[in-house]
């Protein structure tokens, strides 16, 4: 799969929950300037049900104890549009992880800016989630692992060291992960003969 | 600028248009009448005083409660009658509607109001209270001689939600407990639910950062209701003033602690004739307030930087207005340059029967504008260095020495 560069903003979906109308028009100039979709919500409903690429979002609008804050939590990147520079509503804002922010007013320029680091932003954390998911997978199989090295070692008389490098020149041999063959040690009560030798 | 002299006694003085921007209606009205009184008793006294070589011609415009308004109001008054400098706004929605144009336009915004600080404009002058010069005494005072522990109650907005988050970060660090915190819409009246969750829970102390209706019916409400339990439940205020004493009720407004630069009760030379002034021209029964003789000191501030500077250029008046101290009606100040707040004396009364505040407490000195509270120092406070002879009977167990 492709991933679309941050800098391709034509054609994203933008959610714009605002409500000065003002800002609204600025917003709404620049974003179809830049050949993007535009959706409008009113901040103060609960979230619609739309996928979109980006959230922009005039923080000072919504109450910083709501439970309308709570629902924005998840789903596409946000640009927090920000007025107020308290740290109660600062701390508030960071709840949500905003990709990225625009002080208002707003201005023409600073949009195009804001739409890329948010992208690679969200891109970066997509990417984060799967590489914390694979170490994650690999911690829990440490267990397996740790028995197919008990085994080996048994087994073949090796110590610890030599039992693990056994292992991993295996796995490497067969193509395939140390979790992997760990497991089928596991479940062969050994190593398991296999002969191809695909290298 | 030069003063052409007529013949005979009279001399005409050159005008310098001032735009005065207060909302006649909407949720404020209250206050925002008292400032327009006082902006223009301001005015008045410097038209007619030998001592400025100039008159203001005083514009108004009327927001009427409207945030978007205020951008109008003021877009007007800068494009259409060339004003350079603008005094009002009394909420901090309604200032940040104005920055913008009045960054753009190169003009200075005079802003009366206390407020909640995390913000520095160059083109405004910060005359009300900075958040070190109002909460911070008072929550001090609060863990010293009254309780840590503490229930806050106030409006759901930026002033309340930061106003919250002060109080909590200094007494957690004392020690102390948030109660609870309770917060009701901008206007909401009824408050039973919460004056019967204070009267079973008995706090030791209610931070109240309610504002007008709301806070005068809480107030009433739980006055009735700790009466009729025999309670007594101390109250603060960052706010509260003598028009609104009035207003609550003499009986339901007795007893409430408050933090402000001003009392109609201060005692000084200045602050006694501007009294009289103030009912010679209002009325007897008439009070003046801290956000009216903030109003006031702000045209007063403005007056003097542009005698001082010698025209009404913007950047010759921000100069001029830099550490040029007044000695006002709220005691000497003078505007900081370092972030253009002013350096005031903070106070603390107690309101008394007849809607009046006694002072018990004030700073030694006019305190430094710390916007950003940046020079909060947290192990400083609540360690009770100050504490009063009843202090120790009444402090909570739950505060600890931090040092």
């Amino acid at each position: 799969m492709t991933r679309p560069s941050p800098f391709s903003v034509r054609g994203r979906r933008a959610l714009m929950v605002m409500r000065d109308e003002r800002e609204i028009a600025i917003m709404r100039r620049q974003l179809n300037r830049l050949g993007m979709t535009i959706l409008e919500h009113d901040p103060a409903e609960v979230p619609p049900d739309e996928t979109v690429d980006v959230v922009v979002m005039d923080a000072d609008t919504i109450p910083i104890k709501s439970d309308l804050a709570a629902a924005w939590k998840t789903g596409a990147p946000i640009i927090a549009l920000i007025g107020t520079e308290t740290p109660s509503r600062l701390k508030w804002l960071l709840d949500l992880q905003p990709a990225s922010f625009l002080i208002k007013p707003l201005r023409s320029a600073g949009l195009y800016t804001a739409l890329v680091v948010a992208f690679d932003a969200a891109q970066r954390r997509v990417d984060e989630a799967a590489h914390i998911e694979r170490l994650e997978d690999r911690i829990r199989s440490r267990r397996v692992v740790f028995a197919a090295v008990l085994k080996i070692m048994r087994g073949h008389g090796l110590a610890e060291a030599d039992a693990f490098t056994l292992i991993r020149q295996t796995a490497m041999r067969h193509r395939t992960t140390i979790e992997q063959l760990s497991a089928d040690i596991i479940a062969v009560g050994g190593m398991p003969n296999r002969t191809t030798r695909t290298a | 600028m030069i003063a052409v002299q007529l013949p005979g006694l009279l001399m005409k003085k050159p005008s310098i248009p001032l735009g005065l921007v207060f909302s006649q209606s909407g949720p404020y009205a209250m206050m925002a009448g008292e400032m327009r009184k006082s902006a223009l008793m301001a005015v008045d006294e410097i038209n007619e005083s030998d001592a400025f070589d100039f008159v203001f011609a005083p514009h108004l415009r009327d927001p009427g409660g409207v945030v978007a308004g205020y951008h109008t109001a003021c877009a007007d008054l800068i494009r259409e009658v060339q004003v350079d400098h603008i005094v009002g706004c009394y909420t901090s929605a309604s200032r940040k509607q104005v920055i913008p144009i009045v960054e753009r336009t190169e003009r200075l915004l005079w802003h009366p109001a206390r407020y909640e600080g995390f913000e520095s404009s160059d083109n405004v002058i910060y005359v009300g209270a900075a958040p070190n010069q109002h909460v911070v005494p008072l929550v001090r005072h609060m863990l010293d001689h009254i309780s840590g522990d503490v229930f806050c109650i106030g409006s759901n907005y930026i002033w309340t939600w930061e106003m919250n988050r002060v109080i909590r970060e200094i007494v957690t660090s004392a020690g102390g407990r948030i109660l609870a915190e309770r917060l009701l819409e901008l206007g909401e009246t009824a408050v039973d639910h919460i004056v019967k969750e204070i009267i079973e829970r008995k706090p030791p102390v209610v931070f109240n950062t309610l504002v007008g209706e709301s806070s005068y019916a809480f107030m009433r409400a739980l006055h009735a209701a700790a009466t009729r339990a025999d309670l007594s439940i101390p109250m603060l205020s960052c706010s509260l003033c003598e028009p609104e004493l009035k207003l609550i009720g003499s009986a339901a407004s007795v007893g409430c602690v408050t933090s402000s630069a001003y009392f109609e009760s201060i005692d000084g030379p200045e602050n006694r004739a501007f009294v009289a002034r103030w009912k010679a021209r209002h009325g007897r029964d008439s009070d003046p307030c801290v956000d009216g003789l903030s109003t006031y000191v702000c045209v007063m501030l403005l007056a003097r930087a542009i005698r001082r500077a010698g025209s009404a250029d913007v950047a010759a008046v921000r100069r001029a207005a830099a550490n040029h101290r007044y000695d006002s009606p709220q005691g000497p100040i003078w505007v900081d340059p370092d972030n253009n707040h002013c350096f005031l004396t903070p106070r603390l009364a107690r309101s008394v029967p007849g809607c009046q505040f006694k002072i018990f407490w004030e700073a030694d000195a006019p305190e430094r504008p710390d916007p950003y509270l940046l020079n909060l120092d947290l192990t400083a406070i609540g360690t009770g260095t100050q504490k009063s002879n009843d202090a120790m009977t009444k402090r909570s167990n739950h505060l600890r020495v931090v040092k």
